[in-house]
C-alpha cells in the first residue's frame, strides 16, 4: 500500500516520469488540471493582487489612455492612463463603462450563421472554421468571377495600423471599397481649417490659457474632440492661474451640457450662429482692433453683416453683438470655438470658416490661449469618414455593385436618417458580414456574424487626430483573455489572408494581429524619432512601450503666422442662415438633435451604467425625452411627462416631455443615443430614434450630414410612456445648496481665493 | 428626568467629541471646487465601478431607489434667457456630528479615527433611521438583494462586498483605497503621502474639481484649498461638521443661494 506521503511524491513525478507516477497522473486528470494553475500561476497572477494593463480607450474617438485593474484574470476596472498626455489620468463616463463592454451579457457569444429570414434574427451557432471558411469561399468565388471588386468593407473611423492592415488587404484583394463611416466626424471642421488656416489638421484650442471663450456650440466638455483633455483645460482656465479666471461664454439655441458652466448663455436662433460670428468680426474691424493693411478689404466684404442689419436674424440685441466685441478684443488672449451643433446646419462649413475669421481678426491665432495649430501627422493617411461615404455605398448596393459586404464596429442602420432607406439598399445585397461584438440594427441585417474581440481583449494601437499639440500614439495590448469565444478583428483578416491561397498569403505572413503590430512598430523604432522611449533593443522599446501604454513626444507646439485673405474667407462664409426643411406654417419649431453625453452616438446605450447615469441637463435615466421651453407647453397645454409626438416632414417619433428652461421657445431638442430596436436587453426599447425624422441633406463640399435641418411641429401622444428623471426640484428654494460669489468678490479676494 | 438627560448628554459627549480623530494620523477629507465642477457625471459611473453598485432599472429607478453613492445636483436659476446653472456633487459629508451614527440603534454606523463615517453592513439591521436622519440624503437602501446578468458579475471589485436585502449603505471615500495605501505606507514605514488615495470619484474628475487628503497633514493639498475664502459646507446651519468643504462657485447675479427664506 501507498502511504499518504508516497501517494504525493508519485503525483509530482507524474509529470516529469512514466510507470506509476503517469498512470496515476493520467487517472487524475480532471482535478490535476484544475489544481495546477494554482500550484503554478501565471507568473503575474498573485491573488488579491491587483496588475494594471495600459491600453486605449475606444468609447469614443478622442484617443485617451487608460490603465485596466485585473485582478485573477479579470478587468475590474478602467482608470486613466496618467502618463497619458491626451487625458492624463482622468476618464469620463464613456470610458469607465468600458468595463460593462467586455463583460456585456448581450454580447455575440461565437460565429453565428443566419438561418431563418434575412433581419429575422434567426441565427445558427457554427464554429470558427465553418465561419472562416463561408467567407473564404465566397471571397474565392469573387476572385475567381473575375469581380475582387465588389467586396465592400465598412468600418467606423479606425485609426491605426489596423486601417493599414484593412487597406492592404483589400489593395491585394483587388478592391478599392474600404469606406469609413462615422456619425459624428470632424470632416466639416478639417475642411473649414483647411480652406482657411492652410492646415488640414485639428488644432489644438488652447483653453487653459484664454481669458475669454467665445464657444459657438461646442459641447466641448461632453462629446465635442477630446472631452477629458477640453474639461481639465476648462479647470485650468477657471481656477488654474492664481488671480486669474477665465471668462467662458456659450452661444447654442438649446444649452448644452457644457453651456451649463458658461458664465453667460446667448440664445441664438438656429442656424445664424456663423453670421453672428461675422457681425462680432465686422464690430473689431470697423473699431479698428485689427491692423493688417488689408482691414478696408476686410471691412467692405465684412460690411453686410453690420449688428444693425443681421441682429433681428439672430435673434439678438445689436447692444449684445457689440459687448461681445469689446469683450473679444479686451485684455486678451480670447479664442473662438465651433462645435458640432454649428457643423451640423447645412451652412456648417461657413459657419466654421466664420469663426476662424473672428479667431483671425482678434489675433487669436497661433498664440497662447487662442488657436495653436498642428502639423499634420504624417504617419497615416485618414480616409474620409462622412456621411457621404454611407450613401455611396447604399447606391453601389442598389446598382447591385456590392456581392459581399464586411461590416466592423458601424451600426449605420441606427446612425443614418432613415429617409435614407439604408435596410432596403442593404437587402440587395447577397452576403452581409459582420464582425460586431453585438447584435445591433445592422448585425441584425447579417448573414454570417463572427464576432469580434472587444478592446480589452485586442492588440491595437490609435494615433490621436488632435492630440495633446504634438503626436501621440497610444497602443493595447489584450487586458483579459477573451470571455467569449471571439477573434481579434486583424487576426480574422490574417485568417482570410491565409486561407485565400499561397500567393495572397506571402504579403500576409504574419501569425498574428499582435505579430503584425509588433513588426510595424519596429518601423517606427527604427525612426527613432525623439520619444520619452530610448532603448538599445526593440524589444525593450516594445516592452517599454507596453508598460507606459503609447509613445508620445512633447515638443513645441507648432504654430506660426496665418495669413489669411480676404477672398478665401468670403468664398465659404455664410451667405445666409441655415436652411430647414418644412414650411413653418405648418411644423413651426426647430429641431435640435444632439449627441447624449453618455450614448454618443448610440454606441453607449447597451451599458447599464450608464442608462443609469442620470443625464446631466435633464437627470433622465433609462430612457429619452423632448425638450422644450416651459413658456411653450404652457403655451401648447402640455405638461412635463406627457408623451409627445414629434413630426417632421420626414417621420414622427414619440417621447415623454421634459420642460427645460434652457431651450429657445421656438426650438425643440432630441437627443441622439436611445431609440434601438436591438442591442441588447439594456438597450432595446428605450423611447425612439430621432435619427428617424431627419432629412438626408449633405453639405456637397465634404458630405457631412446636417443633423440640424428640419422643422418640426408637436402634439400629444396616444402612446404611453413614461420619464423617469432623479432629480427633485430644479430649484434650489433657498436652500443654499451650491452657493456662489461674484466676480467683484472674487477678485478682492485675490490669491486667498 | 434631568438626570438621564444629563447621563445621556455625557455619554454622547465621550462618544461625539467633534475632532477626536485630530490625536490621531489622518483626518480625510474631500473640496469639490464648485468652479470647476461641470456636472459630466464621471464621478457616478466612476463610483459604480468602484463599488459594486447594483443598476436597478427604470421601475426602481422612479422609485427613487437608485444606487447613487455620489450624485451630480443640478440647480437652475432665472427664467430664459437668463438662465443659469449651477452643479454641485453630493457624496456621504462624513459628518464630524453625524446624525446617522446617533441614531443608529446597532451601532452599524460610526465614526472611525480617520474621520470617516463607516457602515458595518453586517451589524446593519436595516432599520432606515440613519436615512431619515440624514440631511444629505446619501444613504441609500438595499430593497432587494440585486443581481448581476452573468458575466457582469465578474466586474466586481473584489476588494469590496456585495451587500444584501436589508442592509444600509454609503460612500465610504473609498475606505479600501485608503486600506490599500495604508497597507503599503507601514510596509515601506512611512505615512501615506499626499496624493497616495485618490477615491474614484476624485481619480476619474476631468477638471479636477475634486481633491482628497489628509486634514492633518498642513502640507496636503486639502489643507492649503481649505485655507481658501471661498470655502463653504453643505447645509451650514445643521452643525454637522462635514468632512466634505466645497469651494463657491464663481458667478454673477446668481441668488447667491445663501439666502435663507423665511416661512411664514
Amino acid at each position: 500500500m501507498l502511504n499518504r506521503r508516497d501517494f504525493l511524491k508519485l503525483i509530482g513525478l507524474g509529470g516529469v516520469s512514466t510507470g506509476a507516477g503517469f498512470v496515476l497522473k493520467e487517472a487524475m486528470e480532471p482535478p490535476v488540471a484544475k489544481l495546477i494553475p494554482y500550484l503554478v500561476p501565471p507568473e503575474d497572477t498573485v491573488p488579491g493582487v491587483a496588475n494594471w494593463y495600459a491600453g486605449l480607450c475606444t468609447q469614443c474617438s478622442a484617443g485617451c489612455g487608460v490603465i485596466t485593474k485585473t485582478m485573477e484574470g479579470r478587468a475590474k476596472k478602467i482608470e486613466g492612463n496618467p502618463l497619458h498626455p491626451i487625458n492624463r489620468g482622468k476618464l469620463c463616463a464613456r470610458g469607465q463603462a468600458g468595463l460593462q463592454v467586455l463583460y456585456n451579457p448581450d454580447r455575440v457569444k461565437g460565429p453565428l450563421k443566419r438561418v431563418g429570414k434575412r433581419g429575422e434574427g434567426e441565427f445558427r451557432e457554427v464554429s470558427w472554421e465553418e465561419g472562416l471558411s463561408i467567407l473564404s469561399g465566397n471571397l474565392k468565388d469573387l476572385t475567381n468571377r473575375n469581380e475582387a471588386g465588389k467586396l465592400y468593407l465598412l468600418t467606423s473611423a479606425l485609426r491605426g495600423h489596423l486601417t493599414s492592415l484593412l487597406v492592404s488587404f483589400m489593395d491585394s484583394f483587388g478592391s478599392s471599397n474600404y469606406f469609413q463611416y462615422e456619425l459624428f466626424n470632424n470632416s466639416n471642421l478639417i475642411y473649414a481649417n483647411s480652406v482657411t488656416i492652410g492646415s488640414g489638421a485639428i488644432p489644438d484650442y488652447d483653453i487653459a490659457n484664454t481669458r475669454l471663450l467665445l464657444s459657438f456650440g461646442a459641447d466641448f466638455m461632453g462629446t465635442w474632440l477630446s472631452p477629458v483633455r477640453y474639461a481639465r483645460s476648462y479647470g485650468d482656465m477657471r481656477q488654474g492661474r492664481p488671480g486669474v479666471r477665465g471668462r467662458f461664454v456659450q452661444i447654442e439655441p438649446r444649452l448644452s451640457m457644457t453651456g451649463a458652466s458658461a458664465d453667460e448663455w446667448v440664445p441664438v436662433r438656429p442656424g445664424t450662429e456663423g453670421i453672428l460670428a461675422l457681425s462680432i468680426a465686422y464690430l473689431i474691424v470697423e473699431e479698428r482692433h485689427y491692423r493688417g493693411a488689408d482691414a478696408k478689404r476686410w471691412m467692405d466684404m465684412l460690411k453686410r453683416y453690420n449688428p444693425d442689419e443681421v441682429a433681428g436674424e439672430i435673434d439678438i440685441s445689436v447692444r449684445k453683438i457689440g459687448e461681445l466685441a469689446e469683450e473679444f478684443v479686451e485684455g486678451g488672449p480670447s479664442l473662438a470655438i465651433g462645435g458640432d451643433n454649428l457643423a451640423s446646419y447645412d451652412n456648417g462649413i461657413g459657419n466654421l470658416v466664420a469663426v476662424n475669421v473672428l479667431n483671425y481678426l482678434a489675433g487669436s491665432i497661433g498664440h497662447k490661449g487662442g488657436v495653436l495649430l498642428n502639423g499634420k501627422d504624417k504617419t497615416f493617411k485618414r480616409k474620409s469618414v462622412p456621411y457621404a461615404q454611407l450613401t455611396k455605398l447604399g447606391d453601389s448596393a442598389l446598382e447591385g455593385d456590392i456581392e459581399t459586404l464586411i461590416l466592423y464596429n458601424t451600426n449605420p442602420l441606427f446612425t443614418a436618417p432613415s429617409g435614407m432607406k439604408l435596410g432596403a439598399s442593404l437587402e440587395n445585397i447577397p452576403l452581409i458580414v459582420s464582425l460586431s461584438s453585438f447584435m445591433d440594427e445592422t448585425t441584425g441585417m447579417a448573414d454570417l456574424i463572427l464576432p469580434a474581440h472587444t478592446s480589452l481583449e485586442d492588440w491595437g494601437d490609435d494615433f490621436a487626430d488632435h492630440g495633446a499639440g504634438y503626436s501621440v500614439a497610444t497602443v493595447m495590448q489584450p487586458a483579459v483573455s477573451p470571455v467569449f469565444d471571439t477573434k481579434g478583428v486583424g487576426d480574422v483578416f490574417l485568417a482570410l489572408a491565409a486561407s485565400l491561397g499561397p500567393g495572397f498569403k506571402k504579403d500576409f505572413p504574419w501569425r498574428s494581429f499582435g505579430d503584425f503590430l509588433k513588426d510595424a512598430w519596429k518601423k517606427i523604432y527604427r525612426r527613432n524619432r525623439g520619444s520619452g522611449i530610448k532603448e538599445r533593443s526593440f524589444e525593450d522599446f516594445w516592452s517599454r512601450l507596453l508598460a507606459a501604454g503609447g509613445w508620445w513626444t512633447p515638443s513645441p507646439k507648432i504654430s506660426g503666422a496665418v495669413n489669411l485673405s480676404v477672398g478665401k474667407a468670403s468664398s465659404h462664409i455664410p451667405s445666409a442662415a441655415a436652411g430647414f426643411d418644412g414650411d413653418s406654417d405648418k411644423f413651426p419649431f426647430f429641431l435640435t438633435v444632439y449627441s447624449h453625453s453618455a450614448f454618443l452616438d448610440g454606441r453607449g446605450a447597451n451599458l447599464p451604467w450608464l442608462q443609469e447615469m442620470p443625464d446631466p441637463m435633464t437627470s433622465v435615466v433609462w430612457g429619452t425625452w423632448v425638450e422644450m421651453n416651459p413658456k411653450t407647453a404652457r403655451h401648447l397645454s402640455l405638461k412635463e411627462g406627457d408623451m409627445i409626438r414629434v413630426e417632421s416632414p420626414y417621420g414622427e417619433i414619440h417621447a415623454p416631455l421634459y420642460l427645460y428652461p434652457g431651450i429657445r421657445p421656438d426650438t425643440v431638442a432630441v437627443p441622439i443615443g436611445q431609440g434601438h430596436t436591438s442591442y441588447g436587453r439594456y438597450a432595446k426599447e428605450r423611447g425612439d430614434n430621432p435619427l428617424a425624422i431627419l432629412p438626408p441633406r449633405v453639405d456637397t463640399r465634404t458630405g457631412a450630414l446636417a443633423l440640424n435641418s428640419t422643422r418640426v411641429r408637436v402634439f400629444k401622444s396616444t402612446r404611453s410612456g413614461k420619464l423617469v428623471k432623479m432629480e427633485g426640484s430644479a430649484r434650489e428654494l433657498g436652500r443654499g445648496i451650491v452657493q456662489t460669489v461674484s466676480n467683484k468678490e472674487f477678485k478682492k479676494m485675490g490669491k486667498e481665493a | 428626568m434631568p438626570g438621564i438627560i444629563d447621563r445621556l448628554s455625557k455619554r454622547l459627549k465621550a462618544y461625539r467629541t467633534p475632532g477626536y480623530y485630530k490625536k490621531y494620523d489622518y483626518h480625510w477629507t474631500m473640496v469639490v471646487d464648485l468652479d470647476k465642477c461641470n456636472g459630466c457625471a464621471a464621478c457616478v459611473v466612476a463610483c459604480h465601478a468602484e463599488n459594486n453598485l447594483p443598476t436597478v432599472g427604470k421601475d426602481e429607478c422612479g422609485k427613487s431607489r437608485a444606487f447613487n453613492w455620489i450624485r451630480i445636483e443640478r440647480y437652475v436659476e432665472g427664467e430664459y434667457p437668463d438662465v443659469k446653472v449651477k452643479f454641485i456633487p453630493i457624496m456621504c459629508q462624513h459628518c464630524d456630528k453625524a446624525r446617522c451614527e446617533l441614531g443608529c440603534p446597532v451601532y452599524a454606523t460610526y465614526h472611525n479615527q480617520d474621520g470617516l463615517n463607516v457602515q458595518v453592513y453586517n451589524r446593519c439591521v436595516g432599520t432606515y433611521t440613519c436615512a431619515t436622519y440624514c440631511p444629505y440624503d446619501v444613504r441609500r437602501f438595499n430593497w432587494f438583494t440585486y443581481k448581476w446578468d452573468e458575466p457582469l458579475d465578474q466586474q466586481l471589485n473584489p476588494d469590496v462586498s456585495v451587500r444584501e436585502m436589508g442592509v444600509m449603505e454609503k460612500c465610504t471615500f473609498c475606505i479600501q483605497r485608503i486600506r490599500v495605501a495604508k497597507d503599503k505606507a507601514k510596509d515601506e514605514e512611512r505615512e501615506i503621502k499626499d496624493g497616495d488615495v485618490q477615491p474614484a470619484c476624485v481619480q476619474s474628475c476631468p477638471t479636477g474639481a475634486m481633491v482628497f487628503g489628509d486634514l492633518n497633514d498642513p502640507n496636503s493639498s486639502v489643507s492649503k484649498l481649505a485655507k481658501s475664502r471661498r470655502t463653504y459646507r453643505l447645509l451650514e446651519k445643521y452643525n454637522t461638521e462635514p468632512s466634505v468643504i466645497y469651494l463657491k462657485r464663481v458667478m454673477d447675479g446668481s441668488s447667491k443661494g445663501h439666502e435663507e427664506r423665511h416661512h411664514v
